[in-house]
């Protein structure tokens, strides 16, 4: 059981490391692309769409940091929350094994969230940004349901 | 086992990059002659106000360009040390 956790962590960690590098990268890209955006509007005067791409720079800076700053504190923040020894036994791996198993799926998810959010901001899509904020909600309701439910089986189930 | 997807999304993140600095340099050449040409009409039949604006766009665009080319790679790098290890 520990055996399969390291090698799924591993795994986890590898594609967050992936993850945070390629949001880095389309993280300065989309701010260049206002950029340009804002300078071709400034030349042929159309105010509104220099507003925008400025706003839209803020925006996509703002994202990074938050990705991370705050994604990585939430993460931590939800993982001491999930009690890992709900029970004695195979409960007691089981336990330890899932909590390790859903940080790693949740953080991944809120940062890909956040990379579908930048990506959409790059290109003015709002709906998109959205949709990958009410993913990091889901992602962090997942988790704490999740420290729920294994004291809850445990004691249904009467181990320990 | 991630590194080469990571490696072929940064070859195509860096030709972008070069690809978006080079339209803005071009951009901001047309935009400032652009402006030079108002500025030198505006002054040749004494638009004065003409003239101004056309100095004022100038020097705007010559401060886009400057924003672009010297904070973002600066904000970059800041981005890049907070980078964080996985949390889990």
């Amino acid at each position: 059981m520990a055996e399969a956790l390291s090698l799924l962590q591993t795994f986890f960690r590898e594609a967050w490391l992936a993850l945070a590098g390629a949001l880095l990268a389309f993280v300065l890209l989309a701010a260049l692309a206002h950029i340009l955006r804002v300078s071709s509007s400034a030349v042929i005067g159309a105010n509104l769409w220099v507003a925008e791409g400025l706003a839209g720079v803020a925006g996509v800076v703002l994202l990074g940091l938050f990705a991370f700053l705050g994604v990585p504190q939430i993460v931590k923040a939800a993982l001491a929350a999930i009690p890992s020894g709900g029970g004695c036994g195979p409960i007691g791996e089981l336990g330890s094994l899932s909590a390790g198993i859903i940080g790693g799926l949740a953080a991944l998810r809120m940062l890909k969230a956040l990379f579908v959010s930048v990506v959409s901001a790059s290109v003015g899509g709002g709906g998109s940004m959205a949709q990958a904020l009410i993913e990091c909600a889901e992602a962090l309701f997942g988790m704490l349901l999740a420290a729920l439910a294994m004291p809850l089986s445990a004691w249904f189930l009467g181990a320990c | 086992m991630f590194d080469p997807v990571m490696e072929q999304i940064l070859i195509i993140a860096r030709d972008a990059w070069g690809f978006l600095a080079g339209l803005l340099v071009i951009v901001a050449l047309l935009g400032g002659l652009y402006y030079v040409l108002q500025g030198t009409a505006g002054a040749a039949f004494g638009g004065s106000k003409m003239a101004s604006a056309a100095i004022i766009g100038a020097v705007g665009l010559v401060i886009l360009v400057l924003f672009a080319f010297l904070f973002l790679p600066q904000i970059g790098e800041m981005l890049k040390n907070f980078q964080p290890k996985p949390p889990f």
